[in-house]
């Protein structure tokens, strides 16, 4: 601190490349305890997830697999009942399917209320703002109900059209839409191009960006979807990840360990999609955080 | 004469406004597959919801023959102790939840906009959690918090000798035990939010601040925080909504307990209608709630627009 203020006059580069290294010291001590406070947890149960059962609980608490075993893998793979990665796929094809399906139902509906004319328009635009302000609790014992009458128990139906149904994308996708300068999809109507080419070719491509940022949010909601897969999904082999996570811990399968190894094989997928993409996340998540004001 | 005159132009336009409409029509299929699905999946549910709360709803009937009950499931939650008590733990999540959650995530947020070594790997660091599932959370949070077992007691008592905590088995601690594991799953979302918006905030603001001598609190006070307001009414209204809607982090970790002291108004509901079958009354439960929810969020709107306009 006092070799920094006394170089300060001799030369001005030197002095200001060590006050930004101390103010990055300052904010690493401060930052550095709130990683580890983050990441210990989910570093102790990878741990244990390799640690045997009868050394579970291991006290005081031992923060490697001791010793490296997969007894807790071969468990729950030798198990037939428990069939994870079958779990794994359902959560993949709701997430995969369900995604597509919210972005392709909303960006159509989004460029209608933002570029196309039709009676009634603003009206209908009007009544899909308002649901927006109706807290989701409303929604849940009628659904379960039209599954009933329709028997779409036990397919992923339900959730997905429980997810395409909300318009809080269509509204941020509209708002995408307005911003980008319309004289190129005028060109294209005047070059005999029909709506949907125009919305498909043009329009669409230029909110690319936006159309990612929602669907990252959009995925990660189904994929971690656990109220509507409760009540919607009964069987062993439709069950979705989040909900064969709770069999595992349920009645005859309460081993620590293949609990852990469950959370494991459902926890490190997503982490590693994050990883590699985590700029496109994170610019996607920032651009709906900010587009929500 | 006039009557005439007046016509001609009228027909023409009407037949323009006929070819305009015809030309028109095609554009509905754009919105068509979304209309449907939001009236069957919203806009009805929503009716019905209100309509079922009325009946003494039997799961195993057909809808024409339900009985009408009127306001009975209404005056029926007004006795119902259960139900006051999920309001209470709902209500009581949330503030605690809300203020941690914001406060956090704005503490982090103002940490990673300087510009330093390393702060794109701590802002990825900080957003990782929140792609676990509730259930991962769960598996996670129960050996956190395990009273005899887990990694946090065993600190208190092993390292730092103080008393064991029952931190889910407790009235006085469960709640607050939630509340932190929702932060610690979900704070990267306000998070983001916070750091994109002060980074959008210009710098000659501040610039002008310091030359006319205003120090860091002062200029995080008066300048930063009344620029935030936009995105801080976004955060807030957005963890309003969703922790008033607390499911599966109570369900998966304490199903309720100890006792009701973390049945929140969602598991409540749930436990009526899909554990007792009582879906008339768990529909009330549900009008009940959301009538609360938007009636606080639009007071909230209608006093923070007035308040902040810039």
């Amino acid at each position: 601190m006092t070799t920094t203020t006394l170089a300060q006059p001799v030369s001005s580069p030197s002095p200001r490349k060590r006050l930004v290294s101390t103010n990055t010291l300052l904010l690493w001590v401060l930052l550095i305890p709130i990683v580890i406070v983050l990441a210990a947890p989910v570093w102790y149960m990878f741990s244990k997830a390799f640690t045997p059962e009868a050394n579970q609980f291991k006290y005081p608490i031992v923060w490697l697999p001791d010793p490296f075993s997969l007894t807790n893998f071969q468990t729950i793979f030798g198990d037939r009942s428990l069939p994870i990665l079958r779990w794994m796929l359902n959560s993949v094809i709701v997430t995969a399917v369900g995604t597509f399906l919210v972005l392709a139902v909303s960006s159509l509906s989004a460029y209608a209320y933002a570029r196309l004319e039709f009676p009634g328009r603003d009206v209908i635009f009007a009544v899909l703002i308002i649901s927006m302000m109706i807290p989701s609790v409303l929604q849940v014992i009628p659904t379960f109900l039209i599954a009933r009458d329709l028997k779409l128990f036990d397919t992923y139906i339900p959730l997905w059209l429980v997810g395409a149904a909300g318009a809080g994308t269509i509204f941020f996708l509209r708002q995408q839409f307005f911003s980008i300068p319309h004289e190129l999809e005028d060109a294209a109507v005047v070059d005999g191009a029909g709506r949907f080419r125009v919305f498909w070719q043009i329009a669409l491509p230029l909110v690319k960006s936006a159309l990612v940022a929602t669907g990252i949010l959009i995925a990660l909601g189904f994929w971690n979807e656990l109220f509507w897969a409760l009540i919607m999904l009964n069987a062993r082999e439709v069950i979705t990840l989040p909900v064969g996570l709770l069999v595992l811990q349920q009645g005859g399968y309460v081993q620590r360990g293949m609990a852990f190894a469950g959370g494991f094989i459902a926890t490190l997928p997503p982490l590693i999609v994050y990883a590699i993409f985590q700029r496109q996340i994170i610019q996607g998540m920032a651009t709906a955080g900010l587009a929500g004001r | 004469m006039a009557a005439t005159q007046a016509l001609a132009p009228s027909v023409t336009s009407r037949r323009s406004q006929r070819n305009r409409w015809k030309k028109q029509l095609p554009n509905y299929l754009f919105i068509l597959p979304h209309v449907l699905i939001f009236a069957v999946f919203l806009v009805w549910p929503i009716i019905s919801s209100l309509r079922i709360s009325l009946y003494d709803w039997k799961i195993m009937l057909p809808p024409d023959q339900q009985k009408f009950t009127g306001a009975a499931n209404f005056t029926a939650l007004i006795n119902d102790a259960v139900w006051w008590k999920a309001l209470e733990v709902t209500i009581r999540f949330t503030i605690i939840t809300m203020i941690l959650n914001i406060g956090f995530s704005l503490m982090v947020a103002v940490a990673l906009k300087q510009n330093f070594t390393g702060r794109d790997l701590f802002r990825t660091i900080f957003f990782a959690g929140s792609v676990l599932s509730v259930s991962a959370v769960a598996i996670i949070a129960a050996r956190v918090w395990d009273p005899q077992r887990g990694i946090l007691n065993y600190f208190l008592t092993d390292v730092f000798g103080l008393p064991r905590i029952q931190w889910l088995g407790t009235a006085q601690t469960v709640i607050p035990t939630l509340a932190i594991t929702t932060v610690w799953w979900t704070f990267g979302f306000p998070m983001l939010a916070f750091l994109t918006a002060l980074q959008n905030i210009p710098e000659p603001i501040y610039e002008a601040a310091k030359i006319d001598g205003a120090g860091q609190w002062q200029t995080f006070t008066r300048i930063t925080l009344p620029l935030l307001t936009p995105t801080m009414l976004f955060v807030v209204s957005t963890q309003f909504i969703a922790h008033m809607q607390m499911f599966g982090q109570a369900y998966t970790l304490t199903g309720g307990g100890p006792g009701n002291e973390s049945r929140t108004v969602w598991i409540y509901m749930f436990d009526t209608s899909w554990r007792f079958f009582r879906i008339g009354y768990g529909a009330a439960m549900a009008v009940v709630l959301a009538a609360i929810m938007i009636v606080v969020t639009r007071v909230w709107f209608a006093v923070f627009r007035n308040r902040f306009e810039y």
